[in-house]
């Protein structure tokens, strides 16, 4: 949902000519005008030009930053120390205390501070009321854990250089240097990430304003979009204090009441030529160079300034709706990663170039270096160097850091129908009888916010949906459910509950002055925000979800969190101004990226207290930052029925997964506009592989809905959605081992490869987690074949026909007609599924699972298979089944993976006569063929079952079947092939 | 329970009752020949195939046609609408289609009726398709289901009953309405009659208005003659009227000025407009925009006339303009050296024209000079009265007005013989509705049905209708829908339509249409109104006026079976 309004909308209603002629002013203005550029945002241009000079002057260049040799301490796996900034125009020295935090997991943590402003020895401007520290509450929001120091000891230390061991066995090594700061990791003995290499670092420290005249004036002559040229030349940037003090943009103002703050660092990868993560953004996996612009580069750094971007642009730098500050550079047999911990506005330039010229990158097996070079506006530097060594580990310590997804509702990996708007109760109960009449699945049905009175949150028209616990009572007779839009603005009316106790209670977000509630434009028109980083308003926040509060919702009722940028139709960007003030006095711009973050966690922990015993709760998010995975789904937001955003949805789930957060999707048929049968339908076979499966459609955009496409298209787009549920304990498994790892769910080439250089930027095709299923949608008009690329030597075989592809580092051209998915099974793993379709994933809890044993060359495979009651939080206490499956030396064996609990036995008991009921066996030997019977063993008892063997015609593997084993899906058995 | 009746193949009537007990679980009576043999059963349609008769039945699917499951939902995968897999072997030629149509419930105390494989054993009692509960017999999850037939059933009958009556008395209607329908249409062919004569006495009258017109006129003219002034007077006459003339047409000259200015703006507003709604971007959900598209659509939509009629007046205007001189409009000099005896016809400068003509600019006077004053460009005036005798302006207005019946009587007559032409459906029984109209409430709207004219959405909350469309004319469509107990839908099979386009023209999509389509009932009712599309509307409708003895009865059949024995 959700389009942003122009913005002068609200005011220019009143007199339709000139509210027309406003219109015709702002047409094709749109798009980029909304949006700055690095050089409208002052800190940006600033530090961008800080690097220029860097770059251009390198031989003379010095960092003015020193670490002041005295103050270096270690203790307990922490090095404290003191940076020193020499100032050009004054003999002062700022400053800057330095922690090193060598944690057990390998990650070491840097953090940089201003001393006077920790001391609060600073005076704001325009008798400011917000506080004097940069903003330290990051952490607070997005890590969770993986914080326990470990072992380092100084290895060496003289006057240049302090060298510190730690990680695991000490094999890790940070070359800190003096004079000036910078930090070198190593590991194995190579560099892996410099920190200042380059000496772009740049701590904007706290400055009076010295009023001068003449400055003034040209001060006040900066005009929207542009900030005053400076008159002196690039190579003396510390005199462009033009956009220090007040910026405009877009017609408003930003105060600034703490003058020029920022904070940035190059952080390189030597001998690494991909870098990938940093979402979201609409562009390739492997991130794209950002200076020189042309095809392949880019001419604007990437950004992160979660904002509602209407109708955002193909293979663009541009900030989107979430921001994971989060890279990592990967060559062959080696990730490493950065995360930079700061959530305001940040930048990220990233340059590769060839090395050679460093002497420590010698040894290297790549000629490529990648220098990114990372500005955020505010708060201390804090960024987490992780040194891998492979892509897993680095998921895994980062979501140590920030956790990972929680284990959802099963119903929320199921597939959700979603439009802008169901009119009416009526229309609900109509869509989920045709789904049935069609014999389409589906779980979960959704409304946007035309089912509120007025736009008015936790109410509902009383005309529209005079019967919400009705319509939800049909739903849930299929075991279906409901997802409802809450947003994050408050309509401003008098009588309104929720307003009248916002203001009351003092819980929204504040204009500059800190005194005055915040009043913007969103869509109930004149609005407030509530301030979720206010633990007050988060507790208010939860008792409005209580049944009783929220009349006509339901234990099956779940939230859907749109807008939570958070869009501001008439502020700056389409957000808020960056000087309201927040609780804790902070400024909005030192925690713009996790606004959003703050708001679906309120609705996560509303929607698990809502409940006696707590269920798991299930919200989608649009904006999000680090730590967001642990509480929500996200989608990529608003995104158009057109190939191209197709094809782009696909690198950016991936990116997602890679960067910890799982659980994302894109709007199946895109939101704006209305995609052709073809498109339609092949975004559905490529929307049943992205995690979260929702379908969606703007209000303005003709039904769509896959009954009414018409055949094929209907019968095609059902079967997609048929194999998707039949592969849910695929997926669930996966959400499951995910919730534990932090693994991603769908996984690029360079994540399961990590030593095939040829697939590393490849992100059109992907696996689904561990469960060697392989596939590669189409995304483009017309196209009736696909190029898979192969990367490994073993066998790969159709899903559905048994077809043979085989032949590594090359691709392989199949067909693909329109009614074909590209699905590949990689020979060596145990895939479980449930063949009888349902109408909802719900109504399949008791089914018989299938087995499919793919055997690789060696004729082994395995696989993994979780199963608990999808709702509650009792397989916390052993109410699950975590199985095993291995197949070796011809003997299938099912083990026991899980640990038991109190609940175990009764859960075992419910799922007692819960069946395989059929194993099939790919590439199944020759030897089978004279062979009728097989002998399973299962609680001590031997039967015979019976075992049809097919042969294969060379292109298609040979295949059997067993039939009805009699074994349990809770039980330990075997089947012996031999 | 919801309902499923799109998957609901309700028995036919079994030529053969066979015990109950003697067939498989979910075996319909048509089907038990195949499960006979108590030691092999051979798949339906694989006949190939054989599997022990302990394998029917065991929630394993051994028949690639699946007609060995015919009580479990093992093989409601084999469908086309199912991922596809590998069957079997290659060496044998398979049919894997379901042999099937689903799990029969026999219902007993009910009608026995198949239910879809996949929702046997699912966990939920869908008592609306499977009233004896035989589907959940597994108990999946615990779930239990007891036999409900008997009250379904009593309650199903009970309401069969009623809807049988109410199907003999919408059958009644339909025949009343045919009747009034006839009736109208002889009322029709009757007014056609009666108009005739009366256009023929109109006729003869407006020739004898004719004639006294000219009588008085003659009168008349023969009055002013004598009392005309003396030579001279003509003279000053024509110099005041030339005077007048060039007057009226300077400030005509102005007023076209001033037309043209304005119809320029108007363009040039139209135009921005136009390229507005073209241009502005429809993604942006604002309703303040859509507004105004919505309105300039209906502003655009209205028919300003033709375009010929305009470049009439114009070519008029452009004739008036002209210099009087010799050979354009009235030469002064004539009269200004003419004898004062043509005094009369200065009086009737009409005259010289071809009575057509004057008649003509007489009526595009009035019609520029009502366009000035409603437009506000001149104020309204009383017109300057030609000084003309009472018993000429008498004969004239009666003349006026016989002619204006006439033509009353004659378009009158014209419309009632292109309505003899007109459909109106079967037995054109539409004709009885025609000027009534049915509604209901839906959500934030009145919906409103008018027959063969329009359907309009009245928003409760205030504003003004929105006609979603204009009778054009009627069709047919094949539905399968499900039909509520109480008989309210349309059930299954063929339907008439009645198509109402070219309604308001909608924000960003075309002009709103619904397809009304209709199932018998007793009142005329809408059931149920929706969007199928943007701005495509449908309405199912009840009305008698579609009932017909075979659709009625083919209506009943598809849900009436027959209860199991």
């Amino acid at each position: 949902m959700a389009a942003i309004w122009y913005r002068q909308t609200g005011v220019s209603l009143v007199v339709l000519w000139v509210f027309l002629l406003s219109l015709f002013s702002a047409i094709g203005a749109v798009k980029h005008g909304d949006f700055k550029k690095c050089d409208q945002s002052g800190f940006c241009k600033r530090n961008r030009q800080y690097a220029d000079t860097a770059k251009a002057t390198a031989n003379s260049w010095a960092s003015p930053y020193k670490l002041d040799q005295p103050t270096i301490k270690l203790q307990n796996g922490k090095l404290t120390a003191t940076i020193l900034k020499s100032l050009e125009d004054s003999t002062e020295l700022v400053k800057l205390p330095l922690t090193v935090s060598f944690l057990k997991s390998g990650v070491a943590r840097i953090e940089i501070d201003e001393e006077k402003r920790q001391k609060g020895l600073i005076e704001l401007r325009h008798g400011s009321k917000v506080r004097k520290e940069r903003y330290n509450e990051a952490a607070d929001w997005a890590i969770v854990g993986g914080l326990d120091l470990g072992a380092a000891k100084i290895k060496a230390s003289d006057k240049t250089q302090t060298v510190v061991q730690f990680g695991p066995d000490y094999t890790y090594e940070a070359y800190i240097y003096h004079n000036p700061f910078r930090v070198d990791f190593m590991r194995d003995g190579k560099v892996h990430v410099k920190l200042n290499g380059k000496g772009y670092m740049n701590m904007e420290h706290w400055r009076p304003k010295i009023e001068k005249p003449i400055e003034e004036v040209k001060e006040g002559e900066v005009k929207e979009g542009e900030t005053k040229e400076s008159e002196a030349p690039a190579v003396e940037p510390s005199i462009d204090e033009s956009t220090w003090w007040e910026e405009t943009f877009g017609g408003n103002t930003d105060s600034k009441p703490r003058g020029p703050e920022s904070v940035a660092m190059d952080i390189a990868f030597p001998g690494y030529e991909y870098v990938f993560g940093i979402p979201s953004h609409a562009g390739p996996l492997s991130l794209r160079e950002t200076r020189g612009g042309g095809d392949e580069k880019y001419d604007e750094p990437y950004r992160m300034y979660n904002s509602d971007v209407f109708e955002y642009e193909m293979d663009s730098p541009m900030t989107l709706y979430g921001a994971i500050p989060f890279m990592q550079a990967h060559r062959k047999n080696s990730t490493v990663g950065a995360f930079w911990l700061n959530g305001a506005e940040t930048w990220v330039d990233i340059v590769k170039s060839k090395s050679g010229s460093n002497p420590l990158s010698l040894g290297t097996s790549s000629s490529i270096d990648t220098e990114t070079h990372w500005i955020s506006e505010t708060g201390v530097l804090d960024v987490f160097v992780l040194l891998g060594p492979s892509p897993k580990e680095i998921i895994k310590t980062y979501t140590d850091l920030t956790g990972t997804t929680s284990m959802p509702p099963q119903f929320a990996i199921a597939y959700h129908q979603c439009r802008w708007n169901y009119v009416t109760d009526e229309d609900v109960k109509d869509v989920d009888r045709k789904f049935d009449k069609f014999n389409i699945p589906f779980d979960v049905i959704w409304l946007d916010i035309e089912y509120t009175e007025g736009k008015k949150y936790f109410t509902w028209d009383k005309q529209t949906f005079p019967d919400p616990l009705g319509m939800q009572k049909q739903l849930d007779a299929h075991d279906r459910k409901l997802v409802a839009i809450i947003d994050p603005h408050i309509k401003n009316a008098a009588g309104y509950h929720v307003s009248d106790e916002l203001k009351s209670k003092d819980l929204a977000v504040k204009d500059k002055s800190g005194d005055n509630i915040y009043q913007g434009w969103c869509w109930p028109g004149d609005s407030h925000w509530s301030d979720c980083f206010n633990p007050t308003t988060r507790k208010w926040f939860e008792g409005l979800f209580k049944y009783k509060s929220w009349e006509g919702s339901a234990t099956n009722t779940f939230v859907w969190n749109d807008m939570n940028e958070p869009s501001v139709f008439n502020g700056p960007e389409v957000t808020m101004p960056k000087d309201n003030v927040h609780y804790g006095g902070w400024e909005h711009r030192d925690l713009h990226n996790i606004n959003g973050m703050t708001f679906h966690n309120a609705t996560y922990t509303a929607l698990l207290n809502r409940d006696k015993v707590p269920k798991r709760p299930f919200a989608l998010t649009r904006s999000f930052f680090a730590g967001s995975q642990r509480l929500s789904a996200m989608w990529t937001g608003d995104n158009q029925a057109d190939w191209s955003h197709l094809a782009t949805s696909i690198p950016m789930v991936l990116s997602l997964n890679i960067a910890g957060y799982p659980f994302s999707g894109a709007d199946v048929g895109g939101f704006f506009g209305n995609p052709s049968s073809e498109l339609l339908t092949r975004w559905y076979q490529a929307g049943i592989f992205y995690p979260f499966l929702r379908a969606h459609a703007h209000i303005d955009t003709r039904r769509r809905e896959p009954y009414l496409s018409g055949e094929p298209y209907t019968g095609i787009i059902t079967k997609a959605l048929r194999l998707r549920y039949s592969l849910l304990p695929v997926w669930y498994t996966a959400f499951y081992e995910s919730s534990k790892t932090g693994a991603p769910i769908v996984r690029p080439n360079y994540y399961v490869h990590p030593d095939d250089e040829t697939g590393f930027d490849i992100d059109d095709q992907f696996y689904i987690a561990g469960s060697g299923l392989l596939t590669k949608p189409v995304t483009a008009e017309g196209e009736t074949k696909v190029d898979v690329y192969i990367a490994d030597n073993e066998r790969y075989y159709d899903y559905f026909d048994y077809s043979i592809i085989a032949g590594a580092g090359e691709d392989h051209t199949l067909d693909a007609p329109l009614d074909k998915i590209t699905l590949l099974m990689q020979g060596g793993h145990i895939i479980p599924r449930k063949d009888r379709p349902r109408r909802s994933s719900g109504l399949m809890k008791y089914d018989p699972y299938t087995l499919v044993v793919v055997l690789d060359s060696k004729g082994y495979a395995n696989g993994t298979l979780y199963i608990d009651d999808g709702e509650s939080y009792d397989f916390v206490d052993g109410a699950h089944i975590y199985r095993s499956f291995e197949f070796k030396d011809n003997k299938l064996t099912s083990d026991n993976l899980s640990t038991s609990g109190r609940k175990t036995k009764e859960y075992l008991k419910s799922m007692s006569k819960v069946r395989i009921e059929r194993v099939i066996v790919v590439t199944a030997p020759s030897e089978w063929e004279s062979r009728k019977e097989v002998s399973v063993l299962q609680d001590g008892k031997k039967t015979k079952t019976q075992l049809f063997w097919h042969k294969g015609d060379g292109k298609k593997a040979s295949w059997a079947v067993v039939g009805n084993p009699g074994v349990f899906v809770g039980s330990s058995w075997s089947i012996d092939f031999s | 329970m919801k309902h499923k009746s799109a998957f609901v193949l309700l028995a036919a009537v079994p030529s053969i009752v066979f015990a109950a007990d003697s067939r498989p679980r979910g075996v319909a009576p048509d089907f038990a020949k195949f499960y006979k043999s108590k030691d092999t059963f051979k798949c339906i349609y694989n006949p190939s195939i054989e599997v022990p008769f302990g394998k029917v039945n065991d929630d394993y699917c051994d028949c690639p046609d699946g007609s060995d499951e015919p009580g479990t939902s093992a093989c409601s995968a084999l469908s086309h609408l199912s991922p596809s897999y590998p069957i079997g072997a290659s060496t044998l030629k398979l049919n894997s289609t379901q042999a099937l149509p689903g799990f029969y419930c026999k219902n007993k105390g009910h009608q026995g009726s198949y239910i879809p494989f996949e929702i046997v054993n699912d966990g939920v009692c869908d008592y609306e398709l499977c009233c004896d509960g035989s589907d959940e017999f597994d108990h999946a999850g615990g779930v239990s289901c007891p036999d409900k037939c008997k009250e379904i059933g009593k309650e199903w009958r009970k309401k069969d009953e009623a809807r049988q009556k109410s199907m003999t008395s919408a059958l009644k209607r339909r025949k009343e309405l045919v009747v009034e329908a006839q009736r109208r249409r002889k009322e029709v062919e009757e007014r056609i009659t009666s108009l005739g004569t009366e256009i023929k006495g109109q006729e003869m009258k407006v020739k004898s208005l004719e004639e006294a017109l000219a009588e008085a006129e003659k009168k008349d003219r023969g009055r002013m003659f004598h009392g005309s002034g003396k030579g001279g007077k003509t003279r000053v006459l024509s110099g005041l009227a030339k005077a007048r003339i060039q007057q009226l047409r300077d400030t005509l000259t102005e007023v076209k000025t001033q037309r043209d200015d304005l119809k320029s703006r108007v363009k040039q507003l139209e135009d921005l407009l136009t390229r507005f709604k073209t241009e502005y971007n429809p993604n942006f959900n604002d309703e303040g925009v859509k507004q105004a598209v919505r309105a300039w659509d209906d502003y655009a939509a209205v028919d300003r006339g033709a375009t010929a009629q305009d470049e009439g007046v114009e070519a008029d205007i452009l004739e008036i303009l002209k210099p009087d001189s010799e050979t354009e409009g009235i030469n002064f000099a004539e009269f200004e050296n003419e004898d004062e005896d043509d005094v009369d016809m200065l009086y009737q400068l009409e005259a010289y024209l071809p009575a057509s003509l004057k008649e003509w600019i007489a009526e595009k006077y009035s019609e520029f000079k009502k366009f000035l004053q409603t437009n506000g460009v001149i104020a309204v005036s009383s017109d300057s009265e030609v000084k003309e005798s009472p018993a000429v302006t008498t004969a004239r207005t009666s003349l006026s007005d016989a002619e204006k019946r006439l033509r009353e009587l004659t378009s009158d007559r014209d419309n009632h013989e292109a309505e003899m032409t007109k459909d109106y459906g079967p037995d054109s029984v539409f004709r009885a509705l025609k000027g009534t109209c049915v509604s209901t409430d839906s959500g934030e709207y009145t919906y409103e049905l008018c027959w063969m004219d329009k359907t309009k959405q009245k928003p409760k909350k205030g504003g003004g209708d929105t006609n979603m469309g204009n009778f054009v004319s009627f069709g047919k469509i094949t539905v399968d829908e499900s039909l509520p107990a109480d008989g309210r839908g349309l059930g299954k099979g063929e339907r008439l339509t009645m198509k109402y386009e070219n309604g308001q023209g909608c924000w960003n999509g075309p002009s709103r249409s619904t397809t009304v389509v209709m199932a018998c009932a007793e009142k005329d009712e809408i059931w149920k109104v929706f969007e199928e599309e943007k701005c495509v509307y449908r309405m199912d409708v009840g009305t008698a006026a579609v009932c017909e003895i075979v659709g009625a009865r083919k209506q009943s059949e598809d849900t009436v079976g027959k209860d199991e024995l």
